[in-house]
């Protein structure tokens, strides 16, 4: 059966009547599920995931809606507080046109209908270069989430809501939203919070990171690490570092495939499995590196030259195809500072919107 | 056993006999125990990470380690492994000794765990079950009766799982049965297919591409989210597969 073919319930929030791209139900995932043979799963921008969740009220790893380029429109089937962040992808509410821009919150009634228009050019009202609720960076994004007050009730399974494409269960049944599925909203202790607007601007890329890269820098630069395969791959690692790279129309939510001049040096295709983390680089014997996002394998048997670091994964989430990317070797050191800036600015935006971090 | 201040390069972090320490990005490092498959390597990684876990009960910067085929990668939380005073750097390092000293700490040839199950899996072998019988056999050298007899016999150990939930690489395979993988992936392989690659054998949990060589079929259930245990087959657990 399919939640299009239940009852109505009083507790449904959206009726989809065009599901886009690829729409699904994500929260932060299904940690130390290793030995079963389970990845992390869950939002491919948790930033953004967690920007949205705060907006309206709920825990920042609350489940909401992953929305992927080509939005869906959504009919609103009872009075909802939604917030929206990640990428501009257009959103606006019929009847009347009223534009919702990434790190704000609005007030749907019933019978509005949520439609996502498409990517934003940049000269629309949100372009006001902080439309990614907190991305400031050169990126038109590729992802928004979509989060409703009191979080989007869908089976706990394995401990999160979060959709797993690959193995098709989590979120709803298992699979991206279709037309005529229906969400339900989970109780909200405050189910109608005030409008609030995200105000930082964290996640920049440090301006000194973009001198020396041409007239036509690219969209992100991603600060990497040394991964377990960099000691045997220094040639690799250092023409990583060397070129921009193109996201590969073959990207998925498993993972980024770059397009670019091939990694020299050897690169075995069947190392002894080891586990992995979202944001390693590996490069399989064609020298074409991947970056794993979160609906990875926990284990993978290709050489790990590098990691993207921790305070740099969400940007992952906000790559689409044709976007071309730099990257450049960080310390230990460095990426802490960036973690914890990270987490400061986060508290801080928290306190803007008066919430305790 | 040495230590280095070299974290954050691409050097070995610490080392103990045979073993790397390896860096894995800034939030994980990775204990190489062997870089080869084994039976005996893989039951040294499952020990390690049951001691990793026995750690984390007072390291809370810890994360869940994960065991794979001959090692054990140990994420951790880096803002919780710095405190005031220490430079990360020496966290990192400090860290990575400790890990060694866990690898170095394990028995050389450990013994199947003893909680382990043993499960029979009922197995069709060739036909449309198993597309790849034949070739296997001529490139083995052997007929498909006796392949399918040598597997029958194998004793197989869960070692560790991964590529897809419920997916477990069973080990090692005989000698005779080793044959590469398929160089060109196939799109789709229906659910329950039992197949081999290089040391392993598993069996496709959901239908999914792979590239390993179709050898027959089950109808057990490998994973399921929503009731019971959630894998059929655990770290540890031996396997026998009965033709039928």
């Amino acid at each position: 059966m399919t939640a299009s073919q239940l009852a109505a319930n009083p507790a449904d929030v959206f009726e989809v009547i065009e599901p886009g791209l690829q729409t699904t139900v994500q929260d932060i995932g299904r940690t130390g599920l290793g030995a079963m043979g389970l990845g992390p799963g869950g939002a491919a921008d948790p930033w953004a995931l967690a920007v949205a969740n705060v907006l309206v009220g709920n825990a920042a790893d609350s489940a909401a809606i992953e929305i992927t380029l080509l939005g869906p429109a959504l009919r609103v089937l009872r009075a909802v507080t939604v917030g929206l962040a990640g990428a501009d992808l257009g959103a606006v509410v019929e009847p009347g046109g009223r534009r919702i821009g990434p790190g704000t919150s609005a007030r749907l009634a019933a019978g509005d209908v949520l439609r996502f228009g498409g990517a934003d050019d940049g000269s629309g009202p949100n372009g006001t270069g902080d439309a990614h609720g907190g991305h400031a960076t050169g990126l038109a994004g590729f992802r928004a989430y979509l989060a409703i007050a009191g979080g989007v009730d869908v089976p706990l399974v394995l401990g999160s809501r979060s959709t797993a494409l690959g193995a098709g269960f989590g979120g709803l049944n298992g699979r991206a939203l279709r037309t005529g599925d229906r969400l339900a909203g989970g109780a909200s202790p405050n189910p109608t919070p005030a409008p609030r607007v995200w105000t930082t601007r964290t996640r920049a890329i440090p301006s000194a990171l973009r001198s020396g890269l041409g007239e036509h820098p690219p969209a992100a630069i991603l600060r990497i690490a040394a991964g377990p395969w960099a000691e045997r791959a220094r040639a690799g690692l250092a023409s990583l570092a060397d070129q921009a790279w193109t996201i590969s129309l073959t990207s998925n939510r498993v993972g980024l495939r770059l397009d670019g001049d091939p990694l020299p040096g050897e690169f075995p295709a069947d190392l002894p499995s080891h586990g992995l983390v979202t944001g390693a680089i590996q490069v399989p014997p064609a020298g074409q590196p991947l970056i794993l996002l979160p609906d990875r394998q926990p284990t993978g048997g290709y050489a790990v030259i590098s990691v993207v670091i921790t305070a740099d994964r969400p940007l992952l989430g906000q790559l689409a195809p044709g976007d071309r990317v730099a990257f450049t070797l960080t310390s230990r050191d460095e990426a802490a500072v960036a973690l914890r800036q990270q987490h400061a600015e986060f508290e801080a935006a928290l306190a803007s919107i008066g919430r305790q971090p | 056993m040495r230590s280095s201040r070299r974290a954050w390069t691409c050097a070995a972090l610490a080392e103990a006999t045979a073993v790397r320490v390896l860096p894995f990005g800034d939030d994980a490092l990775l204990i190489e125990l062997d870089t080869v498959v084994s039976v005996r390597a893989a039951r040294r990684a499952r020990l390690l990470a049951a001691a990793v876990e026995r750690l984390r009960l007072t390291r809370p910067e810890l994360g869940v380690p994960v065991a794979g085929a001959a090692s054990v990668l140990v994420p951790f939380a880096p803002l919780l492994l710095e405190q005031p005073g220490h430079g990360g750097l020496e966290r990192i390092a400090d860290l990575a000794v400790d890990l060694a000293a866990l690898a170095d700490d394990l028995p050389a040839d450990p013994q199947p765990e003893r909680d382990a199950a043993c499960v029979e899996i009922p197995t069709r072998f060739g036909g449309d079950a198993g597309p790849d019988l034949d070739t296997v056999a001529a490139e083995t050298g052997l007929t498909a009766a006796a392949v399918v007899d040598l597997l029958a016999a194998a004793e197989l150990e869960v070692l560790f799982l991964g590529f897809a939930p419920g997916f477990a690489y069973l080990g090692e395979l005989p000698g005779e049965l080793i044959v590469p993988r398929l160089a060109v992936p196939r799109t789709r392989v229906p659910a329950g297919t039992m197949a081999i690659a290089g040391r392993f054998a598993g069996i496709y949990p959901q239908t999914s591409a792979g590239g390993w060589r179709l050898l027959g079929r089950t109808e057990v259930t490998l994973f399921n989210p929503t009731s019971g245990p959630p894998v059929l087959l655990r770290p540890g657990d031996r396997v026998r597969l009965v033709p039928r």
